[in-house]
């Protein structure tokens, strides 16, 4: 190559260079900006993520949105976010009112298929773990010995997606009213098996026919139970209404059945 | 690659030297009789659909055949990770401390593609898996129609351009703490489109495809593309080549005319070679375009050392 030609070569790589660079820039500027823009909007009650979620800041760089997550929910719970969601976009979330994360997996798939561990799973490894030794000392002789379901109860009951949160002026409970027929009409393609059916086959939330003087299928359906949610006496008033405990995951099953028109609770993300 | 321009090439054929002379025809004669049935065209197209249809069929039937998508999936349940994306995370991570949670999974899923690439080709990624690639090989058809015609005019960039992209993202991904290439990257968006369902993300590839037609040809793949310069690395030594014979070429230029990156056939040219045998470089995608039109079939695929071990 000849002197000449080297310099223009050169000259040409850094003008078109100077341009990239000034599109990267323009490219970072852009995303610095929607991130600071999305930043709220992301976390809101639309926006809950999959069960063992590292922290929101860490979350957005660590997922590749390769969706294993999304393929792997045997309720088709997860979806990824459109471009709406900013910088969230194709990364993965539940709406928890169409159809919550019910529980009802074998082994909480889509956190043990995370690649990055976004979803990460060691905590709940080691919650099982100790539970299946907690199990071994008081049942080994036991003839149905069968530490499985302890130890994915102990492994779900670490989840926290969010917290629950009643609205208590449009709760039925709170009214005083009972609830007939199924929560979420006809068309409802919600699937819950919870809590612990060992029916294979999905149960469709417009299955079930409930009757209850006071409505309580928030507290019925919630697949952790008693440590989440409960009906009690709060006031004193003798009024039963439902109350949110400390073990609730978050996992949104009360909303999916909540059958007043805007869901009456609703899961809050954990900010941190 | 560099190093093979810079030796003197060897001395041009002479006409009775030239594979037609041999034949008995002249050059047009020559040229006319190979019929180019587009044999590895229709291999590597199918190739192509089966791999990214084999994505969809997965989601669809629920089968554990090939699940996630072309930035992270699992094949048969083992993990395959996108490289640059593997880059960008450890980096992303060690700064953030992340690393202390990340899998063996990760390890594995980049190890297995890269060691698999490695063997491969590199950029044979490009050609045979890439969605991106089937769109803007039409849209390249279309850029050479149009320029044939004179309705547009040839845009070209130096090609190292892709490095300082390569750099760039890689330093934006660390600056923002997003995987801001993951933003725009038209691999990752198309798959996720396919599998996942389509969304207005795709207007992006829409807008980049038009440019590429009515602009610069296939510039996305050559000045930009980070995942195509990382394959064009792990290529470098890969034993997998198009591999050319001077003997056998007339120097019609068929090849350079149909080449994807033309750059690489440089030693096809009338006294440029300057051995007897040479093998096309990294940015090769293995395409296999030049080898289907060769009349002299001068071009071959080869696998580098294997005629030392046979």
């Amino acid at each position: 190559m000849s002197q000449t030609g080297k310099n223009l070569n050169r000259r040409q790589f850094i003008t078109s260079g100077a341009i990239a660079v000034g599109a990267l820039v323009a490219v970072g500027a852009g995303v610095g900006y929607l991130q600071k823009i999305t930043a709220e909007t992301r976390i809101n009650q639309d926006f809950l993520r999959p069960p063992g979620a590292i922290a929101e800041s860490d979350f957005i760089f660590g997922c590749i949105k390769c969706g294993l997550c999304v393929q792997i929910c045997p309720v088709h719970a997860i979806k990824l976010a459109g471009i709406k969601e900013g910088l969230a976009y194709g990364t993965p979330y539940i709406d928890v009112r169409t159809q919550a994360c019910d529980f009802s997996c074998d082994s909480m798939q889509c956190v043990e298929t995370c690649p990055t561990a976004v979803l990460y799973f060691k905590q709940f490894k080691v919650a099982g773990e100790k539970a299946i030794e907690k199990y071994d000392k008081l049942h080994r002789t036991d003839k149905n010995y069968n530490p499985f379901p302890v130890q994915i109860k102990a492994m779900k009951s670490l989840v926290k997606m969010g917290v629950a949160k009643i609205n208590t002026s449009t709760c039925l409970a709170f009214q005083g009213k009972g609830f007939k027929g199924t929560p979420r009409g006809e068309d409802f393609k919600g699937i819950n098996r919870s809590p612990y059916t060992d029916d294979p086959k999905a149960t469709l939330v417009r299955d079930k026919v409930y009757d209850e003087k006071v409505c309580n299928l928030c507290v019925k359906e919630c697949p952790i139970g008693e440590t989440a949610i409960i009906m009690e006496d709060s006031s004193g008033g003798g009024k039963i209404v439902p109350k949110v405990l400390k073990g609730c995951t978050g996992c949104g099953v009360c909303v999916m059945v909540c059958p007043t028109e805007e869901p009456s609770i609703v899961v809050e993300p954990i900010k941190s | 690659m560099f190093g093979n321009k810079n030796k003197t090439p060897l001395p041009s054929k002479s006409k009775d030297e030239m594979p037609y002379a041999k034949a008995g025809l002249n050059l047009k004669e020559w040229r006319n009789s190979h019929v180019n049935k587009h044999k590895w065209r229709t291999r590597r197209w199918s190739v192509l659909i089966g791999i990214n249809l084999l994505f969809v069929v997965s989601v669809t039937f629920d089968l554990s055949l090939l699940e996630g998508s072309l930035s992270g999936s699992r094949l048969l349940g083992f993990y395959l990770m996108d490289p640059y994306n593997t880059f960008q995370v450890a980096l992303l991570s060690f700064i953030t401390g992340h690393w202390k949670y990340l899998t063996m999974n990760f390890v594995i899923g980049f190890s297995t593609i890269f060691l698999f690439y490695f063997f491969a080709g590199g950029r044979t990624f490009c050609s045979w898996v890439c969605p991106y690639h089937f769109l803007a090989e039409w849209g390249e058809k279309l850029h050479d129609y149009l320029i044939k015609k004179k309705k547009i005019k040839e845009h070209s960039y130096n090609i190292s351009l892709r490095f300082v992209f390569w750099v760039g993202f890689l330093l934006l991904a660390v600056l923002t703490g997003n995987l801001v290439f993951e933003d725009i990257n038209p691999i990752g968006i198309l798959s996720r489109a396919m599998i996942y369902g389509p969304g207005l993300i795709l207007l992006w590839i829409l807008a980049l495809i038009i440019f590429e037609i009515v602009y610069s040809k296939r510039f996305w793949c050559r000045y930009v593309c980070p995942v195509g310069t990382t394959w064009s690395m792990v290529g470098k030594a890969t034993p997998l080549a198009i591999k050319f014979e001077l003997d056998k070429c007339a120097h019609c230029l068929d090849c350079q005319q149909v080449c994807l990156v033309p750059h690489e056939l440089w030693f096809v040219k009338k006294g440029a070679a300057t051995k007897e045998v040479h093998n096309a470089g990294s940015d090769c995608t293995r395409c296999g375009l030049c080898v289907d039109v060769c009349p002299g079939n001068a071009l071959s695929y080869t696998i580098k050392g294997w005629e030392k071990i046979l």
